[in-house]
């Protein structure tokens, strides 16, 4: 592959992984309205929200960090998209790897709580201790599984662990092979995406608190972009463990929607969990079922 | 050289503490340090010789095993030396209280009975000189500090008394059982004379009484209180110079008299709980001057467990054990001197005495074995000669020796760590002249030691040969010269 | 005279005129000279390099060689003393001497700290290995001792460590001697493996002690914190770069070089399920952990610093242990990464302190707009401590985990990713209090810390990202050290490394995640209505306008909501079995000195006597 073509891999990775993050929006927005009986949003509604957030009159910035975190937030997440293998594009994930785009990921994250502490409000602060107790909680069972796929592909390159999981159709799929780690994935990837009963941090129904507190206008718009692409990476991740990856597009979509719709659809019948149960829900089951996974595969 | 100078070790000083009272008074102050400049140049003179050969004096002319015999080897030789420069160093000024003349005597005795310890080759002598070693030690200790020193004498002296009274018991049953008191020839008669419950038994009632002042374990309860509340000086030459000579004195006889099993054992297993009971007491101690007197006993604990070891590992070991501890101990005994009380008291004092403070770090810091200090080098002889012996007790006493330099490091620090900190509101006085010259003077000796390390190892190696070199000692006194001139140095 | 007796001599003059001339302000050139002479001849040299010097004394040579596996160290060693030096040049050195503190002593003691590591990472044999030992702890304590009388007494409470530790080499040393009658390095590599499992296991635990208490392993750790915490500023950065690795480097020629990892592995202690390397790696795994998760809630960031410090030093232990070409340049690796970080973060919290007075992060706050260089140079930091990319602990943390996968050791891997992410939440914590959120009222006129300390904390994240981004320049001097330990050499490039199962190219992972951020940017700044800046101190909260004499940043208790789940699992254990030795010893010193007390001293003496003709009898 020459040069050329790969520096056009990746532009166009991140793009198409904005696209159907936003479709993921939409689907999730959908699902919701479903579930409590309304019509829900019409098809470009995720990104009217986005047009709308960054033409927003009012722009409140509280300083070059404030800025700064938001940059950092789409920023990571662009970079960490070239690192996704998609049906026909593999970007640079031979040069970084599963392990590396764990980590990757984990830039927007500071991102964002960079940009929320610059707010000195409080609130923010609360809702970033929160988040980052949240991420302790569920990386705890999401590294499980990177180490349960690197043993049980021999390494921990996503192409080759599509290429492996392809040759032999559903039954040398990850779910197929490492079916308690594929349980332990889904609900590893639940508490990522900080749908309830995991959305203590974010907050949604009291404004006052969470990091969002100071986030208006382009800000709160970019960390709208980088939920989209979250959901993207999320699902497109689960996929190449556990799903044989994109054997074409069509496919590579029904899979990435199914794993997003899954959490979804039981995302809204919940209450909501406090941060010690966050800890406590997720370290005990997922992380007791990857456990025991790997030792399955081990043996 | 004549053999004859060697008599002088032991009659020069002596007379010179008899003849103290005649001297007319401005002469008077000169008189001793006169005598111990001499005894200084003898010790120097016998070095040179002996390093070669040992000499050997039968005091006049009676040939042994009946006469008087003195044996100068090089640990001897060494030893003499350290009587004239340590006695010198500590030597009674005036302007240090009063009954001065009476201290320059004792102190004069003493050396005279340290250097007859050193030299003498036969039982009976070592016991005349180790009463009167006693004697002028009770003497000087007495004239410590108020009521609490005298206390502390009087046990020293009960004690001191006691063990006296066992070792001339012991000495008994030696001559009881051989029928002579000769070292030479006990040496000869020992391994068929001197065996058995009787001849341990002697063994050990010797062991018991110098002891005593050898700081042994069991009947060293004595040391602490007299080293707290005697003269600072007075402290330095009893833990320096009078229990090594005791050691000394007793490896001789472990050597020449009773290669016997179960000596070793006994004397490591002594050394030992001297060590854990000495180094751990001092853990416990407020006071620098007790801290120092207990580590003393624990240094000793460890100098006995050394000459424990069989064979010439252990007597480089003891060696290297005793003259290092034989250099550090008076020199923090020295700047104690000021530095006395409890540690609240010192707090800061570095400040104001920088240069005796840095000294007490140099030779802490040699005390718990830091290389490259001779403090190092002493303590790795002693722990490979313990490793190498076949496990069991040996390495128990190993690992006890670990375990207490750790509590060293930790009370030394202590006191270290109370003279540089940085409280306002020291009280301590500064640090004496004399004192700082004095620990001074040890110190740059304490770094040539360590500077010219390897080569002085061959000379440790060579004294430990000549000392444990038993037929060598029993040919050389015993074997009759050739008649032309007085004794000469034995070939 | 060889490029190693330079190297000695130049530290050597160093020290020496440290200790002459420290007082003078200008002394830090000077001593930033020499130390300069030193990289330039060490990173030249030819391998291995003798010294001329050596001498043999009780039948033992002593002598000096410097092979890669020292040479590493010795970069690392005289390198973090430049930034060091350097720091203390301008403004923090004026400082530090106004206070009526001695300049010349942390000169002198900084300066005999290199001197004494030098020795110790050239040491030829144990005897050399052992002067050069103590006289690191002696130094170390003299560093440590400095300046306050806070750090005179963490200083303090290392000595009985430091002594515990050195005499347990002590004792491995004697019984190598009498049990393989050589004391030299490379006749003990070959000799160590053919001692029985009894006798290896007996030295393994005295030597593997004496390095674990420098290191700061659990459980010997206890000393290391506030020892490195109250150093002045200078010191403490050198401290916590290098000075504890000289524990890995005694580790790392006693595991790996004299007793092998494979015979390591053979020492069992449950038949064919657990043996020595595993209790090595778990305790490097738990060394990871306790006190990452300790340092999560400390309050003053010099403390929090020196835990992590402790926590790192796990990983470097871990993938030695593991030993394959991945893992143990991981680990190698990782103590370069952790120097150049953390001398950098330890500096940026000490230019803070010269600013602001504190280090408590309860007292802090918002300071970003008033020393932003600061900021980025802590920013930078915290992301290497807590390993993620682009800066080189990322890389080397990787090489571990990437080991820990491919061998198949999955619980060990949770260990590290767990104190990983602990230590995320620690450094947010750590950049949050003391540079986000509310901006004290009286830190408002505040300026950013002078050049002179600035440019050695830039120059040293700096350095971090470099490696970083191009992990290869570092992982030539890594491949020495393994070829030097016997160790499997790995394959690198200068991006990573290229392996059939996973490679890391770094160049083009940094490369494409600054390509997001400039398109992040040119997102948030090109597009959409500009957006008005708000003042700092215009906030409000809960519909409540804060003015700046309200405090409200919240700082304390930060992970409350974790802190409710796993605060009960803090038990204090070490430092209860810490005072509990304490309590130990000195009730057995109170009856030491009650038998020396004692009343009737002659009794005793009888019964001395009676007892030894019992012995004498009955024996």
């Amino acid at each position: 592959m020459n040069t050329i073509e790969l520096l056009t891999e990746l532009a166009v990775m991140p793009l198409v992984a904005f696209v159907i993050g936003l479709a993921m929006v939409l689907m999730m927005r959908k699902i919701a309205a479903k579930i409590q009986r309304r019509v829900g949003p019409p098809l470009l509604q995720p990104l009217y929200d986005i047009v709308k957030l960054y033409a927003k009159q009012t722009q409140n910035s509280h300083g070059l960090l404030h800025d700064i975190g938001i940059v950092m937030a789409v920023g990571g997440y662009i970079a960490a998209e070239t690192m996704v293998p998609v049906p026909g594009m593999n970007g640079i994930a031979d040069k970084s790897g599963l392990l590396t785009l764990a980590y990757v990921t984990m830039i927007p994250s500071l991102g964002l709580a960079l940009g929320v502490g610059q707010c000195a409000n409080p609130n923010g602060s609360i809702g970033i201790a929160r988040a980052l107790t949240a991420m302790l909680a569920y990386d705890v069972p999401f590294v499980i599984i990177i180490f349960g796929a690197a043993w049980v592909y021999g390494g921990n390159n996503m192409i080759d662990m599509i290429a492996a999981q392809q040759l032999g159709g559903i039954a040398t799929w990850g779910v197929a092979r490492m079916p308690l780690l594929a349980i332990a994935g889904l609900f590893a990837m639940y508490a990522m995406l900080g749908k309830q009963p995991f959305e203590i941090y974010v907050a949604p129904a009291e404004i006052a608190t969470g990091p969002m507190v100071e986030m208006g206008g382009k800000h709160l718009g970019g960390l709208f972009v980088m939920q989209c692409f979250q959901l993207f990476t999320a699902s497109a991740v689960y996929v190449s463990i556990f799903l044989g990856g994109g054997e074409n597009w069509p496919l590579f979509l029904v899979k990435l929607f199914a794993v997003v719709a899954i959490p979804m659809s039981m995302a809204f019948v919940f209450p909501r969990h406090r941060t010690e149960d966050v800890l406590l829900s997720v370290w005990r089951w997922p992380v007791l079922i990857g456990l025991a996974g790997v030792w399955l595969a081990m043996h | 050289m004549n053999p004859s100078v060697v008599a002088l070790v032991v009659a020069l000083p002596l007379l010179a503490a008899f003849l103290l009272p005649l001297v007319p008074g401005s002469a008077r102050r000169v008189v001793g340090p006169l005598v111990l400049l001499v005894l200084t140049g003898i010790g120097m003179r016998l070095w040179d010789v002996a390093s070669v050969a040992p000499v050997v004096l039968a005091v006049g002319d009676f040939l042994p095993p009946l006469g008087i015999v003195f044996y100068v080897d090089s640990v001897a030789a060494l030893f003499v030396l350290a009587v004239a420069l340590l006695c010198l160093l500590f030597w009674p000024w005036a302007g240090e209280g009063e009954h001065l003349d009476r201290k320059q005597s004792l102190t004069l005795i003493l050396a005279a009975a340290c250097g007859g310890l050193a030299v003498s080759g036969d039982l009976f002598n070592v016991y005349v000189f180790y009463e009167l070693a006693a004697v002028a030690s009770y003497g000087l200790a007495a004239g410590g500090r108020g009521a609490a020193g005298q206390v502390a004498t009087f046990r020293y002296v009960i004690l001191g008394s006691l063990g006296s009274l066992l070792a001339l018991f012991g000495i008994t049953l030696v001559y009881f059982m051989t029928g002579t008191v000769n070292l030479a020839h006990l040496a000869e008669l020992a391994p068929k004379a001197l065996v058995g419950v009787p001849g341990l038994a002697a063994f050990l009632l010797i062991l018991l009484g110098l002891g005593v002042k050898a700081e042994l374990f069991l009947v060293n309860a004595w040391a602490p209180e007299v080293y707290a509340t005697a003269e600072t000086r007075v402290s330095a030459l009893l833990a320096g110079l009078v229990s090594k000579l005791a050691l000394l004195v007793l490896v001789r006889l472990l050597v020449l008299v009773f290669p016997l099993p179960g000596t070793h054992e006994a004397l490591l297993v002594l050394g030992l709980l001297g060590m854990l009971t000495g180094e751990l007491a001092a853990y416990k101690a407020r006071d620098v001057r007790r801290m120092l007197a207990w580590s003393s006993i624990g240094q000793l604990g460890a100098a006995f467990m050394a000459f424990s070891v069989p064979g010439d590992a252990g007597l480089v070991a003891g060696i290297a054990i005793a003259l290092h501890h034989m250099l550090v101990k008076p020199a923090l005994f020295l700047l104690a001197g000021r530095w006395g009380g409890s540690l609240g008291r010192i707090a800061g004092a570095a400040r104001r005495s920088p240069l005796g403070a840095v000294l007490f770090v140099l030779f802490a810091l040699s005390l718990l074995g830091v290389p490259p200090l001779p403090g190092f080098w002493a303590k790795y002889l002693l722990l490979s000669g313990l490793a190498g012996q076949p496990g069991g007790l040996w390495w128990l006493g190993g690992l006890v020796v670990l375990l207490t330099t750790v509590v060293e490091a930790v009370y030394l620090f202590r006191v270290i760590g109370a003279l540089y900190s940085r409280d306002e509101g020291s009280v301590a006085a500064d640090q004496s002249a004399t004192a700082v010259a004095g620990s001074g003077m040890l110190a740059a000796v304490l770094l040539v030691i360590a500077l010219s390390a390897p080569v002085l190892a061959g000379t440790l190696d060579r004294m430990a040969v000549q000392m444990g070199d038993v037929d060598g000692y029993v040919t050389r006194v015993l074997t009759p010269p050739a008649p032309a001139v007085p004794i000469g140095v034995a070939p | 005279m060889t490029a190693l007796d330079t190297v000695l001599a130049l530290s050597t003059l160093a020290a020496l005129t440290a200790f002459l001339f420290g007082n003078a302000r200008s002394y830090a050139w000077l001593a930033g000279i020499l130390l300069t002479g030193q990289i330039v001849l060490l990173a030249g040299m030819d391998l291995p390099t003798s010294a001329s010097l050596d001498f043999t004394i009780f039948g033992q040579t002593v002598g000096w060689q410097l092979d890669g596996f020292g040479r590493f160290f010795a970069l690392i060693t005289v390198g973090a003393a430049l930034a060091s030096v350097s720091y203390m040049g301008g403004e923090w050195g004026e400082r530090y001497a106004a206070e009526g503190k001695s300049r010349r002593w942390l000169h002198g003691s900084l300066a005999a700290n290199v001197m004494a590591m030098l020795l110790l990472l050239a040491s030829k044999d144990l005897i050399a290995f052992f002067i050069g030992w103590e006289l690191t702890s002696w130094a170390g304590f003299l560093l440590m001792a400095q300046g306050t009388d806070r750090a005179l007494r963490a200083a303090l409470r290392y000595v009985p460590y430091a002594m515990a530790g050195a005499m347990a080499v002590l004792g491995g040393l004697v019984l190598t001697l009498a049990w393989t009658g050589t004391l030299d390095l490379d006749g003990l590599a070959s000799a160590m493996p053919d001692l029985g499992n009894a006798r290896l296991a007996i030295l393994l635990v005295l030597f593997g002690t004496g390095f674990a208490i420098k290191m700061g392993l659990l459980p010997f750790h206890l000393w290391q914190t506030p020892a490195y915490a109250e150093a002045p500023g200078a010191g403490t950065a050198f401290l916590g770069a290098i000075s504890s690795r000289m524990g890995l480097f005694g580790l790392g020629l006693l595991l790996v070089k004299m007793i092998t990892l494979s015979r390591l592995a053979d020492l069992s202690l449950v038949d064919g399920l657990f043996n020595a390397r595993d209790v090595l790696a778990w305790i490097a795994a738990l060394t990871i952990v306790l006190p990452t998760f300790t340092a999560l809630k400390q309050n003053d960031a010099r403390y929090l610093l020196a835990w992590h410090g402790i926590g790192q030093s796990g990983y470097m232990l871990l993938g030695l242990v593991v030993g394959d070409a991945t893992g143990s340049a991981g680990g190698l690796l990782h103590v370069f990464n952790h120097a150049t970080y953390q001398a950098a973060l330890v500096l940026s919290v000490f230019a803070v302190m010269h600013r602001t007075g504190t280090a408590d992060l309860n007292s802090l706050g918002g300071l970003v707009t008033r020393m932003p260089l600061t900021f980025l140079v802590m920013l930078m930091g915290i992301i290497g401590l807590a390993g993620l990319p682009p800066m080189n602990g990322f890389v080397s943390k990787w090489l571990v985990y990437r080991s820990l996968m491919m061998n198949g050791m999955p619980l060990l891997f949770l260990m590290t990713v767990l104190g990983t992410l602990g230590t995320i939440l620690s450094v947010y914590k750590l950049i949050h209090n003391t540079f986000l959120g509310q901006l004290r009222a009286e830190h408002e006129q505040i300026r950013e810390a002078p050049w002179s300390m600035t440019v050695p904390m830039l120059v040293l994240v700096g350095l971090g990202f470099l490696t970083g981004a191009a992990p290869g320049l570092a992982l030539r001097w890594v491949a020495q050290a393994q070829a030097a330990l016997g160790l499997p050499v790995m394959s690198y490039t200068l991006g990573g490394i290229e392996s059939a199962r996973g490679s890391l190219d770094m160049l083009w992972v940094v490369g494409v995640l600054f390509a997001g951020f400039g398109i992040g940017a040119i997102l948030f700044y090109g597009v959409g209505n500009r957006s008005k800046r708000i003042h700092q101190l215009d906030n409000y909260a809960g519909g409540h306008f804060l003015s700046a004499d309200v405090r409200y940043h919240y700082s304390d208790n930060f992970y409350a909501g974790l802190m409710h789940r796993i605060g009960p699992l803090y038990r204090g254990s070490f430092v209860w079995l810490e005072s509990a030795l304490a309590s130990a010893t000195d009730l057995t010193a109170t009856l030491m000195q009650a038998w020396y007390r004692q009343a009737v001293p002659a009794l005793a003496l009888l019964a001395a006597v009676v007892l030894g003709l019992g012995w004498v009898i009955w024996r």
